[in-house]
C-alpha cells in the first residue's frame, strides 16, 4: 500500500510538471501560473491548519523563515516557468530535483552534517550533469543561430 | 537567460526547503510544520502577486485553470509521500522513487507529447542528473 502512495506521487509531481509545460504551449502568463499555482496550496494549508491543528501561536523567527523560504521556492517556480518556454521542460525539471543538493551541501557546513561516499558520488553526478545540461544548451543555442544563416 | 534561470532554480529552489531543517534543529514540536508550510505558501504567493498586480498583469481563467490544476496535483503528491512515509516505507525509498519517477513522467512527456529532442551532451546530462537525485534520495 506504502508502494502505490509511492508511485502516486511520482505520477502527481511529473503530472504537475507536465500540466505546467502545457499552460506555457497554450502561452499562460508566467508570473499569474505562480500566483494561481501557489494560491490552491495556501489556501489548503490554512484549511488544514485552522481545523485540525491546536497550541500556541508560530514563533516570530519561524515565521520569519517560512517568508523567506516561501518566497524562494515561488521564484525558483517563475524561473522554472520561463525556462521552459526558451528550453527542454525535461531539463528544467531536473535541474529543479538536482537543487535538492543545495541544502545538503548547506547542512554539511552548518550543521557539520557528514560527508559520506555516496553524498560526494551525488554531488560529482550532479555538477558533471549540470555542465553536460549547460553544454547541450549552448550546442542548440549555436545550431539555432546556424540554421538561418544556412537557410539564405 | 536560459543559463541565469537555471542558476536561480538551483540556488532559490535548493533553499526552499532548508526551512524544514531548521525547524527540526531548533528542537520545535513536528505540528510547527502545518503553519510554517501555511506562511510558507502565503509567502511565496505574495512574493509574485505583490509585484504582478503592481505592474498590471491580470491572472485570466487560463492561468487559474492550468495553475489550479498544477496546485492540486503538488497537494497530492505531498499528501501521497506523507501517507507513504507514514505507512512505514522508509525515506530511502519514498523521495528516488517519487523525485525520480517524477522526473521520468517529464521526460516521457517531454519527447512523446511535446516532442523535444535531446543532444546527446543533453541526453547524458539527463541520465547522470537521474541518477544523482536517486541516490541523494538515497543518501
Amino acid at each position: 500500500m506504502g508502494l502505490f502512495f509511492c508511485l502516486l506521487g511520482a505520477i502527481s509531481f511529473g503530472l504537475m510538471g507536465t500540466t505546467l509545460k502545457a499552460a506555457e504551449r497554450r502561452k499562460a502568463n508566467a508570473a499569474g501560473l505562480v500566483v494561481a499555482t501557489y494560491s490552491w496550496p495556501a489556501l489548503i494549508m490554512l484549511a488544514w491548519t485552522l481545523l485540525f491543528t491546536t497550541g500556541g501561536k508560530i514563533p516570530g523567527k519561524v515565521f520569519v523563515i517560512a517568508l523567506i523560504f516561501g518566497a524562494c521556492a515561488a521564484v525558483a517556480s517563475l524561473a522554472f516557468q520561463m525556462s521552459i518556454s526558451i528550453g527542454k521542460v525535461t531539463v528544467g525539471w531536473l535541474i529543479m530535483n538536482i537543487s535538492a543538493g543545495t541544502p545538503v551541501v548547506i547542512s554539511i557546513w552548518m550543521y557539520r552534517e557528514s560527508l559520506t561516499p555516496l553524498k560526494m558520488a551525488a554531488f560529482g553526478l550532479a555538477l558533471f550533469s549540470v555542465y553536460l545540461l549547460f553544454w547541450g544548451q549552448v550546442i542548440e543555442k549555436r545550431a539555432l543561430v546556424r540554421t538561418p544563416r544556412e537557410g539564405r | 537567460m536560459w543559463f541565469l534561470l537555471m542558476l536561480v532554480i538551483l540556488l532559490t529552489n535548493g533553499m526552499s526547503s532548508f526551512g524544514l531543517k531548521m525547524i527540526a534543529a531548533w528542537g520545535l514540536p513536528p505540528a510547527i510544520k502545518y503553519p510554517y508550510l501555511t506562511v510558507w505558501y502565503a509567502g511565496g504567493l505574495a512574493a509574485i502577486a505583490l509585484p504582478t498586480f503592481l505592474k498590471g498583469l491580470r491572472v485570466g481563467s487560463m492561468e487559474i485553470l492550468w495553475g489550479g490544476l498544477a496546485g492540486v496535483l503538488s497537494v497530492v503528491g505531498q499528501v501521497a509521500m506523507a501517507i507513504a512515509l507514514g505507512s512505514g516505507v522508509p525515506g530511502h525509498v519514498v523521495f528516488p522513487t517519487a523525485i525520480g519517477g517524477s522526473i521520468f513522467v517529464v521526460a516521457l512527456a517531454g519527447r512523446l507529447v511535446f516532442g523535444e529532442r535531446m543532444n546527446p551532451p543533453t541526453a547524458l546530462g539527463v541520465a547522470l542528473g537521474f541518477s544523482a537525485v536517486i541516490l541523494l534520495g538515497v543518501s
